[in-house]
Order: structure tokens, then C-alpha cells, then sequence
């Protein structure tokens, strides 16, 4: 298999950094470091702790409300939720705290696990009405085999659904307002226009979330615009039509992920695995999906950035654990093979192992790994970086 | 008839007292010695003590924290997490720790629990199981705070450890930590129907009445809580009460 160039596709800097402060390294798409080589999401942190009022900001979540609700029985706003701990904890919010009369909007997992189940079903008796979209598992599938060969990521069709299904339902119910979790562009790193502003344009979707490939683009592998179409965005002149505006509750309140998990176990059923997921050491986020692991898996071949480094790094902001304890962690987990559900995502993929394994080395660029008589190892490692400037 | 003791437990993290749920999702409480001088005074028969990231970050801190409570608070403390050698076992004791327990350490070289029952007694040597169901009546040993498998059946674990010297199991269910679901006392009684020692169950107290439950249910001789007393759902003296209301044999206070 070709090798693919990671540096130009996504427009990495070809010398790596980590941030001084928490896991991430400058390979993450979009992120920035400052002067000081502290990430962008690091100071976004550290300005949403010290430099927003709160309470100005629930005022205008309760005038954003007041603007869309409608009194009349029909809903008001469409919360995309899978039935985790942060969707669920927007809708509740939503709900139960400022009285609005929310729709939530599941797109399926590409293989739901039983755990996900589990909770959506709670979610669901916790006091909501949900709608779940399903689509054609032959095609799901075969989305999944072509978006795992050649963007080396299984997870393209299940993010196109995540992304345009709610607007659909907004949409087809008339509903003006969407309300997402935490804006991850700017949680997380990436771009910051978007870090001091409620809402998120619909036309950088194609750039953030699809890596610049639409849903159409596999019209030249064989899948025709009929099987495609449940994938694809409402029509962008129903959007304008609809006046839909997708906004993120992360602008309003606080965002705390770990008290997401603790408000959803009070109030919406919500359970954490009792096992820890692969690749990562936390219980709590990403349960829904058996393919997760896939996704994260090739994230860490691509950038050296494996689940484990990002949840750190996001528990570092928040406060959770230190610098140090991050490091521990990413060297135990960050590596790890996804191997409970590895025959299961072949036969669902319908590629063998030797087919994944190409896949996967193609995607090794050479600025991050070498090869040494163990196998593969990260040229750039967290736990061998000492925090201090490298300038 | 025995008595049953009733142990806070205090999970521990850095210089903090937190508080998870299957040992997840780690909630700073706040300042672990006050909140241990607060059950010493409530009446508690002993506090149990674990440092839940040791094993996870290979770095053992309580020995501060243990001789902080050594000096105000008067009853048996039990201290586990990152408990590696006969050395280890000497300067947590040195601290003022009265027991220890060991899990991760003991699971990778069971000859550790012989040599600590040894050199310090058997009444000091705990075995700490985290136990995680695998199927009808069979659970796994896990380490590293339910984290990693062992592949061990708790069962024979117990038993195993106890041969070796062990003097108590403290028994925490995975399944059950931090959902105030209850105790598994079929996991309870499974263990301790097999061992001659004392079983402490741990995980899943939400009401003051499983403490019964693990009692009658699940034979077990002491009861570890921590989410019913960390917040303030109950206090020691109210489950004592309870305990007592229900026929158990309890420590007069
Ligand atoms: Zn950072």
C-alpha cells in the first residue's frame, strides 16, 4: 500500500512539541502553540476559568431560550445525544433547569456496544423523547471498509450522520435551535475562531469534521447518491429556510466532563463500563461504539496522539491529574491495540488483518515513528519530555 | 456471636480524599484528615485507607497522610495501594498504619503475602481482592483499581492467600463500587463460606440496611463504606444504629 503523506494531508509541523503544560503534541490538526509552548486548548482553559463570568453567560443561555421556545407543545431545541454522559447532561439541563421541551437526536453507532444500549435506554426513561436514525447496515459497512482504507479513519460514516442527522431533524420538525455539548474544536484544540462565540457555522463542517471529504466524494467508489443520501446534510437552502442555529452549551456553562458523569448518574441512569476502555484508561467516555477503538487506534499511528494522551490532556486542564500522572498514563495506555472487538471490526469491515495492518503502516510517517528490531516506536515521546522550554 | 466492625474507607489520590464510581471518575472530596477525625469521632471501629493511584502511577504517598491520622484518631488503621515489598510493609507500619493490605503486588508474586505474614503477623497482612463478575457465581481478580485482569478466580485467590498467610480479605466488588447498589453478597458469601479469616465487603453501600444484608447474606465481618458517609447520606452512628436496630452484634459506643 501507498504511503500516504500525513505532514502535507493534514498540515502537520514536521518537527514535534509538546505542549509544556499538559499531553498533546503540535501534531494535532488545527492546534496552535503559543509563545511560551503552551496549546491553544491549555490557554483556552486557563481563560475559562479566570476570565468569563458565568453568571453573564447563564443570563444569556436563559435569553437564548426564551428566543426559541415555543409554549405550544411542538419542540423547541434538537440536542444530539447518544445517550453519554454529556448529550444526556445538555438535555437535561435543558429540560429539567430551563424549562425548555428538547427533541434528542441519536445517529446509530456503527456497532453499538451493550453498554451504549444501556444507557440510551435509560436516558430515554430518564424523561425524553429520542429519535434514532438507522442507516442501511450494508452500506454503513461498506462506508466503513472504504473511509478505514482510504482516509484511515473507520469512523467517517458515523461522523457524517452524528453531524448532518440533527439538522435533518431540525429541519423536519421545525425546530430552530440545536444545542450541542462542548465545542471540541475549541476544547480540545483546533481552531479558535470559534473559542468567543455561542455558535458554530454550518459550512465549516465539511473542514472540521468530514477532512474535506463529503459524503459525495464516494460516488467514485462505487456508492451511488441514493445509498449516500442519509448521510448527507439538508439542503443548505432548507437550513437558511429553517433559520437553524447550532450552538454549544460549553459557551453558557462551565464544561466539566467528569461532572457531566456525575450529574448524568444522578439524573438520567447513566453508567460507567466496568471495565476500562482500550487504548486509554478512563471508564466513562466513548462506551457507545465497538469501532471506537479503531478510530483512536489510527489517530495515535497518524499523530502520535493516542486516546489516552488526549483524555489526559483534558484531565490536566481540568485539574484532574497532573502533568506527571498524564505522562504514566499515556506511556501505559496510549499504545495499546484495540483487541477485544478486532475480529468483529474485520468481519464487520469485511478487510483482513493483513489488509488493516497495510492500512495502518501506510499512515507511519516518518517524522514520528521508526522501526526498531521490537517493531515500531514513537521517535517523540510525552513521558521523555521534561515540560521546559525547547526554544 | 462475632462482631462486625464498621470501616470508613478513604481512597486516596495524592494529598487528596476522593471518591469514584467502579473506581472511576476520581471526585475530589477534600482533606482526608478531616474527613477520617469526623468518622473517628461519629465511631468508627477502624478506617481503611487506599491510595488508588499507586499501583497506576508506581509511586506510594500515604505515609504522610497516615502519620497525620495516627496522631488523632484512635482506631485500627488498614492502609493499601502500592504495597510492594517486606520494606514497604515497614515504613507504612513505622507511620502508624496497624494493617496492611496488598492486591497488585501480591497477584504478580504471591509469596509477598508469606514473607509480610511472617515478618509482621498475620493480623497485619490483608489481602485486598477486587473482584469483578465473570459469570453465573464466578468473579475475576482485578489490580491497578479494577483496571487490569488478572485472570484469577476470586474464590481460589482467597483461599490461596490465606494458605499463605493472610489474616483478612477486604473484598470490593468492581461491579458494585460507587453505585450505592448494594453489596454483592453472593460474592460475600462465595468467599467467605471458603476462609477461616475475617471478609470485609467493600462496594456498593447506598443505604444504612446493606449493611445487614452483607451480614446476614453474605457472612461478612466488617463493612466498608465511603460514598454513604463521604456524602453525608448517613453517618457511622446512624448505621451503627441500624445495625443494631436489626439484631447485629455491635461495638457499644
Ligand atoms: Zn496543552
Amino acid at each position: 500500500m501507498k504511503k500516504r503523506d500525513v505532514i502535507t494531508q493534514y498540515n502537520l509541523p514536521t518537527e514535534v512539541r509538546f505542549c509544556k503544560l499538559c499531553t498533546v503534541s503540535n501534531q494535532r490538526p488545527r492546534i496552535t502553540f503559543d509563545e511560551n509552548g503552551v496549546c491553544s486548548a491549555c490557554n483556552f482553559a486557563n481563560y475559562k476559568r479566570t476570565k468569563i463570568n458565568w453568571e453573564e453567560r447563564e443570563r444569556e443561555l436563559v435569553e437564548l431560550c426564551n428566543r426559541f421556545r415555543k409554549g405550544n407543545g411542538e419542540y423547541d431545541v434538537i440536542v444530539p445525544c447518544s445517550g453519554g454522559k454529556d448529550g444526556s447532561f445538555v438535555a437535561h439541563q435543558l429540560k429539567f433547569k430551563y424549562g425548555m421541551n428538547p427533541l434528542a437526536v441519536t445517529w446509530a453507532p456503527l456497532k453499538a456496544t451493550e453498554i451504549g444500549r444501556r444507557n440510551l435506554d435509560a436516558f430515554i426513561q430518564s424523561g425524553f423523547d429520542n429519535v434514532l436514525g438507522t442507516p442501511n447496515g450494508q452500506i454503513t459497512r461498506k462506508l466503513t471498509r472504504l473511509s478505514t482504507q482510504h482516509l484511515g479513519d473507520p469512523f467517517q460514516p458515523f461522523i457524517y450522520g452524528q453531524t448532518n442527522y440533527p439538522m435533518h431533524m431540525a429541519v423536519k420538525h421545525n425546530v430552530q435551535l440545536i444545542m450541542y455539548g462542548e465545542n471540541g474544536e475549541v476544547e480540545y484544540g483546533g481552531d479558535m475562531k470559534n473559542a468567543f462565540r455561542p455558535t458554530r457555522e454550518i459550512k465549516d463542517h465539511d473542514k472540521h469534521y468530514f477532512s474535506g471529504l463529503p459524503p459525495e466524494f464516494w460516488v467514485e467508489h462505487g456508492v451511488s447518491q441514493a445509498d449516500l443520501k442519509p448521510f448527507m446534510a439538508p439542503s443548505y437552502e432548507s437550513i437558511m429556510e429553517n433559520k437553524t442555529e447550532i450552538h454549544f452549551l460549553g459557551y453558557y456553562k462551565f464544561w466539566d466532563p467528569q461532572e457531566n458523569f456525575y450529574y448524568c448518574r444522578e439524573h438520567t441512569g447513566f453508567q460507567p463500563n466496568t471495565e476500562r476502555s482500550e487504548g486509554t484508561y478512563s471508564k466513562y467516555a466513548s462506551l457507545d461504539d465497538r469501532i471506537d477503538g479503531y478510530h483512536y487506534y489510527l489517530g495515535y499511528i497518524k499523530f502520535g496522539i493516542g486516546r489516552t494522551t488526549s483524555d489526559a490532556a483534558h484531565e490536566i486542564r481540568d485539574g484532574k491529574i497532573t502533568r506527571e500522572e498524564g505522562q504514566a498514563l499515556v506511556r501505559r495506555y496510549d499504545g495499546e491495540f484495540p483487541q477485544r472487538y478486532y475480529q468483529e471490526f474485520l468481519d464487520y469491515c469485511g478487510i483482513t488483518d493483513e489488509e488493516f495492518q497495510a492500512v495502518v503502516d501506510s499512515w507511519r510517517s516518518d517524522h514520528l515513528w521508526r522501526k526498531t528490531s521490537e517493531g515500531w516506536e514513537l521517535k517523540h515521546a510525552v513521558w521523555n519530555d521534561n515540560g521546559e522550554s525547547q526554544g | 456471636m462475632k462482631k462486625i466492625r464498621l470501616i470508613p474507607r478513604l481512597d486516596i489520590k495524592g494529598p487528596k480524599l476522593i471518591k469514584g464510581i467502579h473506581l472511576e471518575g476520581l471526585r475530589v472530596m477534600g482533606d482526608p484528615q478531616e474527613f477520617a477525625r469526623r468518622y473517628y469521632e461519629q465511631g468508627a471501629d477502624e478506617l481503611l485507607y487506599v491510595d488508588v493511584v499507586a499501583s497506576l502511577y508506581g509511586r506510594n504517598s500515604l505515609h504522610d497522610i497516615i502519620e497525620r491520622a495516627a496522631r488523632d484518631v484512635f482506631v485500627p488503621l488498614t492502609v493499601t495501594g502500592g504495597i510492594r515489598s517486606v520494606e514497604d510493609v515497614r515504613k507504612i507500619l513505622r507511620a502508624g498504619a496497624d494493617k496492611i493490605g496488598i492486591n497488585t503486588a501480591a497477584t504478580k508474586r504471591p509469596e509477598l503475602i508469606r514473607e509480610v505474614a511472617r515478618k509482621f503477623g498475620s493480623q497485619c497482612m490483608v489481602l485486598s481482592i477486587e473482584a469483578k463478575r465473570i459469570g453465573d457465581g464466578r468473579w475475576e481478580a482485578y489490580t491497578d483499581n479494577g483496571r487490569e485482569k488478572t485472570g484469577l478466580d476470586v474464590v481460589e485467590w482467597a483461599q490461596r492467600g490465606v494458605e499463605l498467610g493472610a489474616g483478612e480479605i477486604l473484598l470490593t466488588s468492581v461491579d458494585r463500587e460507587g453505585t450505592r447498589e448494594g453489596f454483592d453478597t453472593e460474592l460475600l458469601s462465595a468467599v467467605s463460606s471458603v476462609v477461616p479469616v475475617p471478609v470485609i465487603a467493600s462496594g456498593g453501600m447506598g443505604r444504612p440496611e446493606d449493611a445487614e444484608k452483607a451480614v446476614r447474606q453474605g457472612s461478612a465481618d466488617a463493612v466498608a463504606m465511603a460514598d454513604i458517609l463521604h456524602y453525608g447520606r448517613s453517618t457511622v452512628g446512624e448505621i451503627r444504629a441500624a445495625a443494631k436496630a436489626a439484631g447485629l452484634n455491635l461495638r457499644t459506643v
